[in-house]
């Protein structure tokens, strides 16, 4: 069955050999579109991925990707999945078009077929001039962007990118950033695991965060920034003052420095801007500003509790 | 007013790809055919195709010396000498062991080396997918390598003896399926040797040199062992024969040929001499296969 989710776990559990438990119950449903998988090292994304491509059997609980349940048939699945693994993985005496064809032939496509979609995906990464060269002279954006090329070639329903701007320099993450955001326009759904929450923010319209194997958030990026907006307020002095009859007030607030406090938004907005300029005119202090601020993923995640 | 430019830059974008799809079977069908065409250099540098088809070459000039051999005494007393028979020429395709010592590591140490069998694997194919993938390209390749000089041979021999073709292919009619029976033990033997030996390192050149020293020490082995044990040179072998590992296919081809193992051979008239020989033969092979299946079984 093919449904609108890119994916759905439920009570998704895997314990290496070893004894880790990487993930742990991981229960989400994911739509489709560009959804940040973002987590610290060693927080199971990487593991998600190859759950997802069934080159792992979880040990308890069933994840479906495309609305095609891994576990039914774990080598069908990949039909359908494109991946761009984290590190280093082409052949330095190959030409990045004969790779991406390659590649595109091992995904089934035919021969001719591959040859004519490696030319075309690799234009569209911005390697066409570089295509007919081995890979080893290439930079590491370059390869980079040959690994994303090999990634859609058989034109999949969805691609796991395994931090996909790693090892860049801010010329070749623009760049990335700039062609991981196209994806979505092309039909292809994007699963970018990262720990650039400032990535996910940028080219994801959601995002899932893990931690030890732990579901922490999930959701569209935009509304958990909103919800987790802040205010900055920049008045002449007293800023503790004020911070103290907010919280009187029951609004938090953070004070910054002598002039400026973060001011927490929980529910309406208008409400605590209204009393932050009354409680500042009730002090005294000239208000100077008051400037909507979202919270960013990084304090977001910093901010969940464990 | 500037003249309008006559070239114009599209912005092709992205198509998506509404052609033909294979299955599993498909990919499979891929990566047998990428494998063979890497090992023969096919759509590579020069570089690459000189050792291949060289060999092809060498080996086939056995068979092309004993055509001639065969046309110049054919009016003469020595008419039915032959330079080589089938059952030897199994034998010399020992040459593509140079062959396999090159193409085995590289079907595989460069997956491994370079970290691409994740990228394979996310492929819809398995690890048991790779591992019949390689060893029936590198089977497919030797049985070429083997079975296309004999065709020479048989083909040669045809139309230059004094008889006349038909009564060559009347009375050779058995080595139409002894030659390809034999071409593929010995190949399937080489291949799954060789993969399973060259999985082992992530490096070409350390598994070339093990595949080569394997043979070569082994053989050396086993002939001072059977040696040891006789009075004189010619005076029999023994199951210890059986250590090299060469010595194996091709005393399955004498099991192929005659019905028997050549009694000039390291193990020749030792008792159960035949049936070690198929023991041994479907150990080594089986055996590699596991080994190989164990290599690759991380993606189920």
């Amino acid at each position: 069955m093919v449904d609108d989710l890119l994916l759905r776990t439920d009570g998704l559990s895997l314990r290496y050999p070893a004894g880790t438990l990487a993930l742990d119950e991981l229960t989400v449903e994911v739509p489709r579109g560009s959804v940040g998988l973002v987590g610290a090292n060693g927080a199971g994304k990487t593991t998600l991925l190859r759950l997802a491509l069934g080159q792992l059997l979880p040990t308890a609980g069933t994840i479906e990707v495309v609305g095609r349940p891994v576990a039914e048939d774990p080598v069908g699945v990949r039909a359908h999945i494109g991946f761009m693994p984290e590190h280093d993985c082409l052949p330095p005496d190959q030409t990045a078009a004969d790779v991406v064809a390659t590649l595109g032939e091992l995904a089934g496509l035919p021969p001719r077929a591959a040859r004519q979609r490696a030319s075309e995906v690799l234009d569209l990464v911005g390697l066409d001039e570089a295509r007919f060269r081995p890979i080893g002279g290439f930079s590491t954006g370059m390869r980079q962007r040959t690994k994303l090329a090999q990634a859609i070639v058989a034109d999949p329903e969805v691609v796991l990118l395994d931090e996909p701007t790693a090892g860049l320099d801010p010329i070749g993450r623009e760049e990335m950033l700039a062609l991981v955001g196209r994806l979505a326009g092309f039909g292809i759904s994007a699963l970018v695991a990262t720990h650039l929450l400032d990535d996910v923010q940028r080219v994801c319209d959601r995002v899932v965060m893990i931690d030890g194997g732990k579901l922490r958030h999930a959701g569209a990026t935009q509304a958990l920034l909103h919800r987790t907006g802040a205010v900055r307020v920049q008045v002449d002095e007293g800023a503790d003052r004020l911070a103290e009859v907010l919280g009187a007030a029951g609004v938090a607030a953070t004070v910054v420095d002598d002039a400026t406090l973060d001011v927490r938004i929980d529910g309406d907005e208008g409400r605590v801007l209204d009393l932050v300029r009354d409680r500042a005119d009730d002090l005294g202090l000239a208000l100077y500003a008051l400037t909507t601020r979202r919270t960013s993923l990084d304090e977001l995640f910093v901010d969940q509790p464990t | 007013m500037n003249a309008p430019s006559a070239g114009a830059v599209y912005d092709r974008g992205y198509r998506p790809y509404e052609g033909a799809r294979g299955g599993r079977g498909a990919s499979r069908a891929a990566l047998v055919r990428l494998s063979i065409r890497r090992a023969l250099g096919l759509r590579r540098s020069w570089r690459q195709k000189v050792l291949p088809w060289s060999l092809l070459a060498i080996a086939s000039i056995p068979a092309v010396v004993n055509v001639g051999v065969k046309y110049i005494t054919r009016d003469t007393p020595a008419a039915d000498f032959d330079l080589i028979t089938f059952r030897e020429y199994v034998g010399v395709s020992t040459t593509l062991l140079l062959f396999v010592a090159v193409t085995a590591p590289d079907m595989v140490c460069p997956d491994r080396r370079n970290r691409v069998l994740p990228l394979i694997f996310a492929r819809p194919l398995t690890g048991n997918d790779y591992v019949l993938a390689k060893v029936g390209a590198l089977t497919a390749i030797l049985f070429g390598f083997g079975f296309l000089p004999q065709v020479v041979l048989f083909v040669g021999q045809m139309f230059v003896v004094r008889g006349g073709a038909l009564d060559f292919l009347t009375e050779n009619l058995e080595v139409l399926w002894q030659v390809p029976a034999a071409v593929a033990l010995f190949s399937l033997y080489l291949a799954t040797l060789a993969l399973a030996i060259s999985a082992s390192t992530p490096r070409r050149v350390v598994g070339g040199v093990t595949v080569l020293a394997t043979v070569l020490i082994s053989a050396t082995v086993a002939t001072t062992i059977v040696r040891a044990g006789n009075d004189s040179f010619f005076e029999g072998g023994s199951l210890w024969g059986l250590l090299s590992v060469i010595d194996v296919p091709l005393r399955m081809s004498d099991l192929v040929f005659l019905g028997h193992v050549d009694p000039e051979s390291l193990v020749g008239g030792a008792p159960g001499a035949g049936i070690g020989v198929v023991l041994v033969y479907a150990a080594t092979v089986a055996g590699s296969l596991g080994y190989l299946v164990h290599r690759y079984r991380q993606v189920p």
